[in-house]
Order: C-alpha cells, then sequence, then structure tokens
C-alpha cells in the first residue's frame, strides 16, 4: 500500500531535512497529521515566511529577514573590531561563548581550489568594500583550523596588506576540561607553540 | 591487507556523515574511496583525515570506489602555512587532476611526502614542487624528450617550442622567442635545479603538464596567481 498523492507529496518534501531518511519522514508526517495539525500548520506558515523574507544582512552578510542583522545594529557594539568567520552558526558559536563586543562578517564558505570555490564565491569583494568604507583597527580571521580555513585566512590577509587594521587569527589550545594524552598531535604542537606567560593572579 | 601508508589529497562531503576521499598510497597509487561517519560531529576520524598528514588505511571493495576500514595517523600533519599552503594545495590539486585512479607510481609517493615536508621552506618551494611534478610526468610516461621532433639531438645555438603530442621540440630558428637549445640540454642532464633555470623548468613541466589536466584550469595556480598579481599592483 502506499499513501495518498498529498501524503507522499509530504514524505518526499520532508526529505530535503538533514538526517531524514524515508522512515523518519513517514514518522514526522504521521505525526503532524495525526496528532499536531495545528504545529504543522505553524511550521508551515514559519517555513514560508523564512524563506520568502528571510536573506543576507548588508553588512555582515548573516542570515536576517531585516537590511541590516541585530548585531550590526547594535549601537554598544564595538565596530573598530571586525571578525570574520565562515557561517553564520561560526558566529551564533562566538556569540553564545560570550566576551566578544565587536562586528562580523559572514563568508557563507572557504576557499576550497579542488572544489572549484575560489575569492569571488566568498563575498571578498564585500569585505573589501566595507572597510574601505569603515574604520576598522582589528581584523579577527576566525575561520576553521582546517586546510581551506587556513588556506582563507592566508588569502584574506594577503588582500588587506597595506590597510592599516591589525590582523589576528584564532589561537589553537587544548579544549578545557581535556587531557593532553588524548589530543591530537597537531593541536598540542601548536598549543605548545602558543604558550602563554603563566600568572596566578 | 596490511595498513598502506597514505595522504589525504581532497575529502568532500557525502550523503549526511561521511566524505569521498582521494588519496595517495604507496603501493596502490591514486585510490578513491568512501570514508563513512567522517563528517559526523565529534567523531575522531573527522580531525585526523586532514591532508599532509601521513596516514594508515586499509579499505575494501574491487571497484574504482573503494571504502576505507581503518585508519590511524603516525605522526602529526606537516603544519604547512600561508604561500607554502597553497603550494600543497596546487600539489594536491595536480595528484587528484593527473593521476588516474588505481595506476601504480613508483617513487611518486616517497616524492609527494618529500616535497609537502619542504614547502614549509620558502627557498625550496619552486625547486620541491619542480621535483615533484617531474616525478608525476615520469609516473605517467609522460616526461618530455630531448630530441627534436624527427629525433635529431637539440641545437645549442637555436630556440625550440615543446610539441605536446611528440613530447618533443621543433626548432623555431633563433630569432623567435622560444626556449633556447642550451638551457634544454641543461635540464635533459638533469639540472632541473640549476640557477637560471627556474622559469625555463617551469614553463616546461607546466607545458608537458597541460595535456594530462584537461581544459579547466588549476584553480589553486590560479588563487597564487591572483595573490601575486595583487602584490605587484600594491607595489606599484
Amino acid at each position: 500500500m502506499s499513501f495518498s498523492p498529498l501524503v507522499e507529496q509530504l514524505l518526499e518534501s520532508l526529505r530535503v531535512l538533514p538526517g531524514v531518511g524515508p522512515k523518519t519522514a513517514q514518522r514526522m508526517a504521521l505525526h503532524l497529521l495525526e496528532r499536531e495539525r495545528d504545529g504543522g500548520r505553524r511550521l508551515s506558515q514559519a517555513l514560508t515566511e523564512a524563506i520568502e523574507r528571510v536573506g543576507y544582512c548588508e553588512r555582515c552578510r548573516t542570515l536576517t529577514e531585516e537590511i541590516q542583522c541585530g548585531v550590526c545594529q547594535d549601537p554598544r557594539r564595538d565596530s573598530a573590531l571586525l571578525c570574520v568567520v565562515e557561517s553564520p552558526a561560526d558566529m551564533l558559536a562566538i556569540e553564545q561563548a560570550g566576551g566578544y563586543r565587536g562586528q562580523y562578517f559572514v563568508l557563507h564558505g572557504h576557499l576550497s581550489p579542488l572544489d572549484g570555490i575560489g575569492p569571488d564565491d566568498i563575498g571578498l569583494d564585500q569585505l573589501e568594500a566595507r572597510l574601505s568604507r569603515e574604520t576598522v583597527s582589528e581584523i579577527i580571521l576566525a575561520t576553521n583550523p582546517t586546510v581551506e580555513g587556513e588556506a582563507t585566512a592566508h588569502y584574506i590577509a594577503e588582500h588587506l596588506v597595506g590597510r592599516e587594521a591589525r590582523l589576528s587569527r584564532l589561537a589553537y589550545g587544548v579544549p578545557m576540561g581535556g587531557e593532553l594524552e588524548y589530543v591530537d598531535g597537531g593541536t598540542l604542537s601548536r598549543a605548545f607553540q602558543g604558550r602563554q606567560p603563566f600568572s596566578s593572579e | 591487507m596490511t595498513p598502506q601508508p597514505a595522504y589525504l589529497l581532497h575529502k568532500r562531503p557525502y550523503r549526511e556523515t561521511s566524505a569521498l576521499v582521494d588519496v595517495i598510497t604507496l603501493e596502490h597509487g591514486h585510490i578513491r574511496a568512501v570514508a563513512q561517519g567522517v563528517q559526523r560531529a565529534g567523531s575522531k576520524s573527522r580531525a585526523k583525515l586532514q591532508p599532509f598528514a601521513p596516514l594508515h588505511l586499509t579499505w575494501i571493495g574491487d571497484g574504482d570506489l573503494k571504502r576505507l576500514r581503518m585508519m590511524e595517523t603516525t605522526q602529526s600533519a606537516v603544519l604547512l602555512a600561508g604561500e607554502g599552503l597553497l603550494c600543497g594545495l596546487y600539489a594536491n590539486e595536480l595528484l587528484t587532476r593527473a593521476l588516474p585512479v588505481g595506476l601504480p607510481t613508483g617513487d611518486l609517493f616517497a616524492i609527494y611526502a618529500w616535497t609537502i615536508e619542504r614547502l614549509t621552506r620558502p627557498a625550496e618551494r619552486a625547486t620541491s614542487l619542480r621535483r615533484l611534478e617531474i616525478t608525476l610526468l615520469e609516473a605517467l610516461d609522460a616526461e618530455p624528450i630531448f630530441l627534436e621532433t624527427d629525433d635529431s639531438p637539440l641545437d645549442p645555438s637555436t630556440r625550440y617550442t615543446y610539441v605536446a603530442e611528440s613530447r618533443r621540440f621543433r626548432p623555431i630558428g633563433a630569432q623567435h622567442p622560444g626556449w633556447d637549445g642550451r638551457s634544454l640540454k641543461l635540464l635533459a642532464r638533469g639540472d632541473w635545479d640549476a640557477s637560471g633555470l627556474a622559469g625555463l623548468s617551469k614553463a616546461l613541466t607546466r607545458a608537458a603538464l597541460a595535456p594530462l589536466i584537461g581544459n579547466q584550469p588549476l584553480r589553486s595556480r590560479e588563487l597564487m596567481q591572483r595573490l601575486s598579481q595583487r602584490r605587484r599592483q600594491g607595489r606599484a
């Protein structure tokens, strides 16, 4: 037996979500139709609205339905600090970690020559235009510590040579609560190179 | 199978939590495989399976696409940064593009390992990349043959162009811009590192590699060219 066309269509559509296979899609669809019609209605409204209205912030390129996102509009944030990240999820992670009060720029990816992703695909023109408009004293290159993330940081740094802004890169370190024995060699050797003066205050 | 020494050349996400990987191995050359579960958040293999890190791998499967079974790292990855990293990406892109899957490649693995070690030192980047390119050409039986197109020896006083199809050189007279026979004869003796020949050996390996990498340009080379162009503009 197969479901009616509309239900089948719903199953098919649910499978665009990450981690959702045929079984999960079926469970979700039956749950919405049999027990949670209100929730389903809210879901479909929220989905339609978000897909229609959410775009990129014109200043930092994160996801927002406004012209500028909340962080960019916030006058208490330090606009002399600019943190360059690969994705909106990275930006959120830094925000949740707390302690950073500057601005952001989201690349939506990283340079990956072997996948054909070049400088034009990660909004570097927009970053340059922004740096020409605004005074920034420090640019924090917070791309991932992967080969592609490092290459991206290097490329951006080379691109910005000659500008006033100071460039910095996130430090490598041993994770909190981690044990040296189990930390991978690369992280450990970089954490060793980047060791800090000890103070017991 | 006994674990094979290997290096990851390229990894791209496949399905939810897996990755398609290109690796170069000691005895089996270029292998393409599915690495299951490596993209899962918190996967231990995720951090291990990185380019420029010496790996030991086993896999199963008879077709062109294998399935990775076991993976271990022996030492930590070569710490490439900046331009050295871009050179490393170039080496990886070149091998993934030019090497057919499953062709045993002789010395190429050892030369690759030797090359990426040397990319950390700016002065040795160009010569080690040339060495890798020449070993690659030899592995594919595509290295230049230092003879004229009719198999007569090169004349030191004339100039030549490279003919990719016959892998030989065609004389174009002493007045035309081209490669001079005297320098080519030096390269023929294996003096690829000789000072003053860096430009020539770079151009020649590029001409010899061109038919092997197809129509699409190498993106990592473009990236380096854009940066150096920009550096020149900045200075001007």
